[in-house]
C-alpha cells in the first residue's frame, strides 16, 4: 500500500502540512520527518498542522503529532493544529489525548493570523 | 443495499490496521451509528487492531452486527498478555507498552471482554450499541 | 371478486379467466414477494419478485424449508415453526424483521403469512407476502435523528451573541449523555460560525458533583482541540467551593462569576471593544 502523500508547503516563514483523511502509519511517521527534513533546510518559525480532512485520530497518530510539535519547539519554532473536527475532537478527549501546549485553531487561516504574530505581541 | 451482517479483516501488515478502520466506518455507519459514535468505534478498533500487529504479530479483526449495536473481535495468536488487570489500568503513557490502546478503546465502548494469557494470544471483544 | 371497474374494462368472468388472471397478478407483482408454502412449511411457488428478493432462482427453492429465510438466532427460537403455528391457528400472521438472502446478506423484512383453508376448512398450505422494508427503516431512522436533533436544541440551547462567541446557558444538571449532547452541538456550532469563544453558563446548574465537573472538563478540552476556548460564567460561591474541595482543576479556562463579566472577557479575546457612540449621550435630551 503506497503512502498518501503529505504536502509540506511554505507559507512565508511557516510551514504548512495538511494531513489526508485517514492516512496510514508510514504516512503519519512521514508527517515527522518530512516536517524536521523541511525545518532544517528553510528559515521555518513553525508549522501549522491541517487536520481539517482527518476523521479518525488514534494514539498513534496523536503521540506522532506530539512528538513532532516538540521537536519543533526544540528547534525554536512553534506548532498549531488547525481544523480538527468535532467528532474526532470528542474522540480524542474520550480516548485521553493531550496535545499538550500546542496551540490550536478553527482553521488554517485562523492558524495563519495567529502566526503572525511575535509571541508577546498583541494585536494584528 | 444492505451492508452484509458481518465480516472480516486479516491483521498481516501496517497497512491492514487502515483495511480495519475502513471496513469497521463501513459497517457502524450502515448500521445507523451517528458520526461521533462511528468515530469513537473505528478509533477503538484502530487501537486494537494496531494492539493485534504489533504485539500479536498477526491476527484477525472479526466484526459483526448485534441486535441494535456492533461487535469486533480481536484475535491474535501472539505472546498473551500477563496481566489483564495492569493492562486495563494502565494510563495512557507516550512510552508505549502492552495494551496501551485497550484503556482507550474501553472507554470509546460500551463493554469490552479479554480473554489471554502467556502463550496462548490474546481476543479482546468490544461492542457498542445505538442509544435509543 | 369484486365487480368490473367503472371505465368499463372487460369483467372477470368464467372461473378459468379468473385462476389465469389471479396467478397472472401473483406472478407479476412487484414490489410484493407472494410464495405458497405446503403445511410443513415447504416452498411450493416461487416469483420473480421472489427471486429479486430473496436471491434463490426457482429450481433451487422449491421444495426447501422456509426456515431458510431466517437468520440462525431466529432459527435457534424456533421462529419458523411458531409462525406456521400462530397462523394456523388465527389465521394470520405478521412479523417484522431481518430475514436472509441467499448470499448471506440481511434485509428488513415485513412479513403476513396467512393460512390458506379449503371451503371445508382443512389447511392446504399457506400464503407469504414480503415487503422488503429496507428503505423505510432507513426513513424511519433518519425521522428518528432528525426529531432527536430538535429535541437536542431545546436542552442544549446555543446562541451567538456576537461574531465569534457562542453562548450556552446550561440549566439543571449535566449527566453523561446531556454532556454528550452538549459537547457534539457545541462543538459544530464553533466549527460551523468560526467562533472563538464559547461562554458556557453555569448559573442555571444547581449543584457540581465530581462526575459533573468531570464532564465540564472535558467539553473544555474538546472546545480547545477544534481552536476555540471556553469561558466559564455564572460560577457562583457555593459551586466554587465544591470545585476547590473537589480539587479539580479546570485546565487554566477563564472563569467568572457573572455572564457579563465573562462576556467581557470573550470580547477582549477577540480584540473587539465596546464604545459608546455620540448619538447615546444626543438621545438624553428631549
Amino acid at each position: 500500500m503506497i503512502n498518501e502523500s503529505i504536502s509540506v508547503i511554505k507559507v512565508r516563514d511557516v510551514l504548512m502540512v495538511a494531513m489526508p483523511g485517514d492516512p496510514d502509519d508510514a504516512t503519519v511517521a512521514a508527517l515527522q520527518e518530512k516536517t524536521l527534513l523541511a525545518m532544517e533546510q528553510h528559515e521555518v518559525r513553525g508549522l501549522i498542522l491541517d487536520l481539517s480532512k482527518v476523521d479518525t485520530l488514534d494514539s498513534y497518530f496523536a503521540r506522532t503529532v506530539t512528538e513532532t510539535a516538540a521537536m519543533v519547539t526544540l528547534m525554536g519554532g512553534d506548532t498549531i493544529i488547525a481544523g480538527m473536527r468535532p467528532a474526532v475532537a470528542i474522540t480524542a478527549t474520550q480516548l485521553g489525548l493531550d496535545l499538550g501546549v500546542t496551540r490550536t485553531a478553527l482553521s488554517v487561516d485562523v492558524a495563519l493570523e495567529m502566526a503572525c504574530f511575535q509571541p508577546g505581541q498583541v494585536g494584528p | 443495499m444492505v451492508a452484509q451482517a458481518g465480516g472480516e479483516v486479516a491483521i498481516l501488515i501496517e497497512s491492514d490496521i487502515v483495511s480495519a478502520r475502513r471496513a469497521v466506518r463501513e459497517s457502524a455507519s450502515a448500521i445507523g451509528f451517528g458520526l461521533t459514535d462511528v468515530t469513537r468505534i473505528v478509533t477503538a478498533a484502530s487501537e486494537l487492531a494496531r494492539n493485534v500487529f504489533k504485539y500479536g504479530g498477526s491476527g484477525v479483526m472479526r466484526w459483526k452486527f448485534l441486535r441494535d449495536g456492533i461487535e469486533l473481535a480481536f484475535v491474535d495468536e501472539g505472546p498473551g498478555i500477563a496481566d489483564i488487570e495492569m493492562a486495563l489500568t494502565q494510563g495512557f503513557t507516550t512510552g508505549g507498552g502492552l495494551g496501551m490502546g485497550l484503556p482507550g478503546a474501553k472507554r470509546l465502548m460500551d463493554e469490552m471482554v479479554i480473554e489471554s494469557s502467556p502463550g496462548l494470544g490474546t481476543t479482546v471483544i468490544v461492542r457498542k450499541w445505538k442509544k435509543v | 371478486m369484486r365487480d368490473a371497474p367503472p371505465n368499463g374494462s372487460a369483467r372477470l368472468t368464467g372461473r378459468d379467466d379468473t385462476l389465469e388472471m389471479l396467478q397472472l397478478l401473483v406472478v407479476n407483482m412487484a414490489d410484493y414477494a407472494i410464495t405458497m408454502l405446503d403445511t410443513e412449511g415447504h416452498v411450493l411457488t416461487w416469483t420473480p419478485a421472489a427471486e429479486r428478493l430473496k436471491g434463490y432462482r426457482t429450481d433451487e427453492i422449491i421444495g426447501k424449508h422456509y426456515s431458510i429465510f431466517f437468520t440462525d438466532e431466529d432459527v435457534a427460537a424456533r421462529k419458523p415453526v411458531t409462525e406456521l403455528e400462530a397462523s394456523a391457528r388465527d389465521g394470520r400472521f405478521e412479523d417484522e424483521g431481518w430475514r436472509v438472502r441467499k448470499d448471506g446478506t440481511r434485509f428488513w423484512a415485513n412479513e403476513v403469512n396467512t393460512a390458506l383453508r379449503a371451503p371445508d376448512g382443512t389447511l392446504r398450505g399457506f400464503g407469504r407476502v414480503t415487503r422488503d422494508l429496507t428503505d423505510r427503516m432507513r426513513t424511519e431512522e433518519q425521522i428518528r435523528k432528525q426529531s432527536q436533533e430538535i429535541l437536542e436544541m431545546a436542552t442544549v440551547p446555543v446562541v451567538q451573541v456576537w461574531d465569534g462567541i457562542l453562548l450556552v446557558p446550561l440549566i439543571g444538571m449535566l449527566d453523561s449523555e446531556r454532556t454528550q449532547q452538549l459537547m457534539e452541538r457545541l462543538l459544530v456550532r464553533l466549527t460551523e460560525t468560526g467562533s472563538r469563544v464559547a461562554l458556557l453558563d453555569i448559573t442555571g446548574v444547581p449543584a457540581i458533583d465530581s462526575l459533573t465537573a468531570q464532564h465540564l472538563v472535558e467539553t473544555i478540552k474538546a472546545v480547545r482541540f477544534v481552536g476555540s476556548e471556553v469561558v466559564l460564567t455564572g460560577v457562583r460561591p457555593s459551586i466554587a467551593q465544591t470545585l476547590v474541595h473537589l480539587g479539580i482543576d479546570l485546565a487554566g479556562v477563564v472563569t467568572r462569576s457573572s455572564l457579563t463579566a465573562g462576556l467581557r472577557v470573550a470580547l477582549d479575546r477577540l480584540s473587539l471593544t465596546v464604545v459608546a457612540s455620540a448619538r447615546g449621550a444626543q438621545a438624553d435630551h428631549q
